[in-house]
């Protein structure tokens, strides 16, 4: 049994659905509220009138936070010792199914206080975009 | 019922060797090779699902591999060779033979395994793509495939929507169980798991609501997003029918979200091996009073593609539990 996390399941997304990780979209409203992580310019925070101009942000994750996402894949899978996981780990092929999904969305949830609905789950291929995902949530929540 | 396919015996005399390569071309008949792919009992009616399921442990015969991995269009078998380790990759590749040497048998070995083209619907669920030239025929067959680790399973059914879900009985959970129902299933199913006190029990129940669940996504065709499992419950009512409805104040009539999550649906659980739940769902559009007292009829066959096939069904190795 095998589905969401996007290709966790017997189908994979769209290819148009992938996002490179390092793609930074940037964009300034009049009002809008700038704030840099300092770490590797990965982070920019956009605030504005949230009924209209509301822009969606890809860009890359801390180190960090890919690596508690890999710490939480591999004890989820119980993977081999010595096993690499990596950003660009896919989770359909690191065999993860769906009950496995669900249970690192859980799992993810809990270490980063965060509720992922299931539509942004279905995004998910890789690691990198976890990451990215729980960061954005993470941001919104404390926004 | 035994097909001894091909009159040999396993290690007493070499395989044929592996099939020349044919032209990809859907509707081309396939020749000889597939006279050993027997067509099994045709699908008597919407209502009927045939399941083809493999163990992948049991598969090891190098040449007999190579033989599969031959039925695999380029892209299968690079797709295969991303998994992540051996054994991932084994189970890849065995899965794409398995479902193309099933969907062989149900056109009269007129379709040769390795001329299926698939695409996906807008969701992501994997579909045939026949050829719409007009020189192929065509089946209005409908697939759908489930994994575990130890046994690859393949649902045919005709001219209806199809999802299936095996999965191991004892499967353990990193997480608690009722944590996992509460976080993902209705509030009545919750209920349901929270009064079982037997944590091996409550453990086989919700496996089987899992399944149950994961094969009416899969059916859907959506993707998890498309029916969230706190959106529909699934009840074994007491005369053992599975009733699915949408979940009370999860969804009302304004929320869209749930427009598609139709009662028309019929399901089959049963054990498998002992070892297995397996639920399937097929879409049922019929209306009248026989709608839900007619069973889905269910036929179980344990393959080793193009060597033997045992049907399984109607003997203790499938027990239906609906």
């Amino acid at each position: 049994m095998a589905h969401s996390l996007a290709a966790a399941a017997s189908f994979s997304p769209p290819a148009a659905r992938r996002r490179p990780p390092s793609q930074v979209t940037n964009a300034i409203s009049s009002r809008g509220l700038v704030s840099f992580n300092s770490q590797r310019m990965s982070f920019v925070s956009i605030r504005s009138r949230p009924s209209q101009l509301r822009f969606k942000i890809c860009c890359s994750a801390k180190k960090e936070t890919v690596d508690k996402v890999c710490m939480i894949v591999k004890s989820q899978l119980a993977l081999p010792d010595g096993t690499t996981v990596t950003g660009e780990s896919k989770f359909s092929e690191l065999g993860a199914d769906s009950l496995d999904t669900v249970e690192i969305v859980m799992g993810l949830e809990e270490e980063f206080n965060i509720t992922v609905d299931e539509t942004s789950a279905q995004d998910i291929a890789t690691v990198q975009d976890a990451a990215n995902l729980i960061e954005k949530l993470v941001l919104e929540k404390a926004a | 019922m035994h097909h001894r396919l091909l009159l040999r015996r396993r290690g007493a005399m070499p395989l044929p060797s592996p099939p020349q390569p044919a032209p990809r071309t859907p509707g081309v008949a396939g020749g000889r090779l597939f006279a050993s792919l027997p067509s099994p009992p045709p699908l008597q009616s919407r209502r009927e699902v045939h399941v083809w399921y493999l163990c992948p442990d049991e598969l090891n015969d190098h040449s007999q591999l190579d033989m599969y991995k031959e039925l695999l269009s380029p892209s299968e078998r690079k797709n295969a060779l991303a998994m992540n380790g051996p054994r991932l990759q084994k189970d890849a590749m065995l899965s794409r033979a398995l479902l193309r040497t099933t969907l062989s048998r149900y056109t009269d070995a007129k379709i040769d395994p390795r001329s299926f083209e698939f695409k996906k619907n807008k969701f992501g669920k994997p579909e045939i793509l026949w050829q719409s030239d007009g020189s192929s025929m065509e089946w209005p067959l409908h697939f759908n495939i489930s994994h575990t680790s130890s046994l690859i399973a393949c649902g045919i059914a005709m001219d209806t929507l199809i999802g299936i879900d095996v999965e191991e009985k004892k499967r353990k959970t990193v997480k608690n169980i009722l944590s996992l129902a509460r976080r993902y299933f209705t509030p009545s199913e919750v209920d349901y798991l929270a009064k079982i006190s037997d944590s091996d029990a409550q453990q086989k129940e919700f496996i089987k609501l899992w399944t149950l669940k994961e094969a009416y996504v899969k059916a859907l065709g959506r993707g998890f997003s498309g029916a969230p499992f706190n959106r529909f419950s699934n009840q074994l009512e007491t005369n053992n029918r599975i009733q699915i409805s949408k979940a009370a104040k999860v969804c009302n009539d304004s929320d869209s979200g749930c427009d598609y999550l139709s009662e028309n649906w019929r399901f089959a659980l049963a054990g498998l091996n002992s070892s297995y739940y397996m639920a399937v769902c097929i879409e049922d559009n019929s209306r009248g009073s026989e709608n839900g007292s007619v069973p889905l009829g269910l036929k179980v066959w344990k393959t080793i593609p193009f060597i033997e096939d045992t049907l399984v069904s109607g003997t203790d190795a499938v027990k239906l539990i609906t």
